[in-house]
């Protein structure tokens, strides 16, 4: 975008062309026409054949465009080619204008691909926050409880309220307050995290240890704290226990609080 | 002249239910708004139908594919015992073809059900056992036949009944049953003599077990061998299943409880 920025200066034109303006002029915007359009065909191609249509579909901002009678991948590949003409635009604009407003025109062209950059990561935060939600709530549906219904929301607005972060950080809008926010949210988010499954940490790391070591296999007669009976399964987590009334299911992080009694056979 | 339609009518006439065996969607659509019930038997449920019977093999036998569904959906309350149900599957082709009219029994029911969805072991890790030992009786090893002896489930007190033959070569390694290296392994261990034990969420437990459960009251066809008659007295003395794989005829039985349950060719696979 710098080369936009320091366009040729309009004395190294050759002569005849600043003679006429206007033929210098269509000349710039049939080049960006032309650009802009296979610009836009070519980036709907390489995303067609990338298998962006199928993984966005059935996520929200798919539907709304299908809804409009359009598409994620038509909606930018023609935002690129719009990119291209209001660059070109601005470069006849600019190329016409005497030079004493060129650094508005400066700013304005160096700021044109911020605009579009922000616009991108909009699109791409609003479908990625889509396919998340999808996804989550995926993976919650053998949970049939109405609270869990929360989840994937909570999943959907985070991942937009970031792009919309980086979009407002792209334009160079002030975003301190929002990152404070969002800093104390991912903050709290950790510790919750931490807090509810502290014992199923240690029951991991204990789980590790037995299935490495082995200590104790299938089919021996153990006793964990008060527990006793046949190993039938040692997993990550817990260990499956077996007497003939009833089978326990004893976290692993009991191994290690309480140790193991195993019978020799 | 007899029409055609009227035959059919004698066939489909006064059913309770009908069972679709893997029918395609446009198929189903036309039944959504049938009077009676209509329950889809699938391997998978991609039609989000309601009610389905899941089926974990895909039965060439049409006979045992109709005999799961109909136990399926009596277990799930969706059939009554005496109720008559048209089943429609396919015989030769992808397309549903065929249309075979039952009455459903629920006093001589086979177990093939209960074999897959009421055991101790989860439901996937018999259904890996079945496909593994399928395919060994297809290939068998190096050309040559094999025999192999699978329990799964209630691993620890098999392991209590039974004893080692040698060392055991999983001890002290995580390997479970879906995993892809798994079939070429088995394939090489099948040659060792002695039953494989496989836990309830399909780990290895041991190969090279010699099971020592008693054989009374085992009731199982005459003329099967040694192999299998470990097989029914194990399921019989444990809450495990059994799947063998016979060396003399190449046939896949499936215990539990002490009596045949499934019998299936591998070459129709």
């Amino acid at each position: 975008m710098v080369a936009l920025a320091q366009l040729p200066d309009t004395e190294q034109l050759p002569e005849w062309l600043l003679d006429w303006p206007i033929l210098l002029i269509s000349m710039i915007v049939l080049v960006g026409v032309v650009l802009g359009y296979l610009l836009g065909r070519v980036s709907k191609s390489v995303l067609e054949a990338a298998g962006v249509p199928q993984s966005v579909e059935g996520t929200a901002f798919e539907r709304t465009a299908q809804s409009l009678g359009t598409s994620t991948v038509s909606i930018v590949s023609r935002m690129l080619s719009w990119f291209v003409y209001g660059v070109t635009v601005l470069t006849a604009i600019y190329a016409f204008r005497p030079a004493d407003t060129d650094w508005i025109w400066q700013r304005i062209v160096v700021f044109i691909p911020n605009v579009f950059i922000a616009f991108m990561v909009v699109v791409v935060g609003f479908v990625a926050a889509d396919k998340a939600e999808l996804i989550v709530s995926e993976r919650l549906r053998g949970v049939k409880l109405p609270e869990v219904s929360l989840l994937p929301r909570v999943v959907k607005y985070t991942v937009i309220y970031v792009a919309f972060l980086i979009a407002l950080g792209q334009l160079g809008i002030a975003t301190m307050a929002l990152l404070v926010l969002l800093a104390i949210y991912v903050l709290a988010a950790v510790i919750v995290a931490v807090a509810a499954t502290k014992d199923l940490l240690s029951s991991a790391a204990a789980g590790i240890y037995l299935l490495l070591r082995e200590p104790y296999g299938i089919g021996d007669r153990v006793t964990i704290g008060d527990r006793e009976g046949v190993v039938q399964e040692v997993g990550v987590l817990v260990t499956h226990l077996e007497d003939d009334e009833a089978e326990y299911v004893v976290p692993n992080g009991q191994v290690f609080e309480h140790g193991v009694r195993r019978e020799r056979n | 002249m007899v029409d055609p339609n009227e035959l059919l009518e004698t066939v489909l006439g006064d059913v309770d239910g009908i069972l679709l065996f893997s029918p395609t969607t446009s198929f189903y659509e036309q039944f959504v708004d049938a009077d009676v019930d209509v329950v889809v038997v699938a391997s998978e449920n991609d039609l989000d139908a309601d009610p389905f019977v899941e089926l974990p093999v895909a039965f060439q036998d049409v006979y045992d594919r109709v005999r799961f569904g109909i136990e399926g959906a009596l277990e799930q309350g969706l059939l009554d015992d005496g109720d008559v149900v048209a089943c429609i599957s396919s015989v030769f082709d992808e397309d549903l073809d065929t249309v075979s009219r039952v009455r459903v029994d629920a006093d001589s029911t086979s177990g093939v059900y209960d074999l897959f969805e009421n055991t101790r072991a989860e439901p996937d890790v018999l259904r890996s056992v079945l496909e593994l030992v399928i395919e060994l009786g297809k290939k068998g090893q190096k050309g040559q036949p094999v025999g192999a002896l699978f329990v799964v489930g209630d691993a620890g007190k098999v392991m209590n009944k039974s004893r080692p033959l040698s060392y055991n070569p999983f001890e002290k390694s995580h390997v479970h049953v879906g995993d892809p290296i798994v079939k070429v392994m088995l394939k090489e261990f099948s040659r060792l003599d002695g039953a494989f034990v496989i836990s309830d969420a399909g780990k290895i437990v041991s190969a090279y077990r010699y099971l020592e459960p008693s054989a009374e009251g085992v009731d199982i066809p005459k003329g099967l061998g040694t192999r299998h008659m470990a097989a029914g007295a194990v399921t019989r003395d444990t809450n495990a299943t059994a799947i063998v794989l016979s060396e003399s005829d190449g046939m896949v039985r499936a215990f539990k409880g002490g009596s045949l349950v499934l019998e299936l060719d591998p070459e129709e696979y």
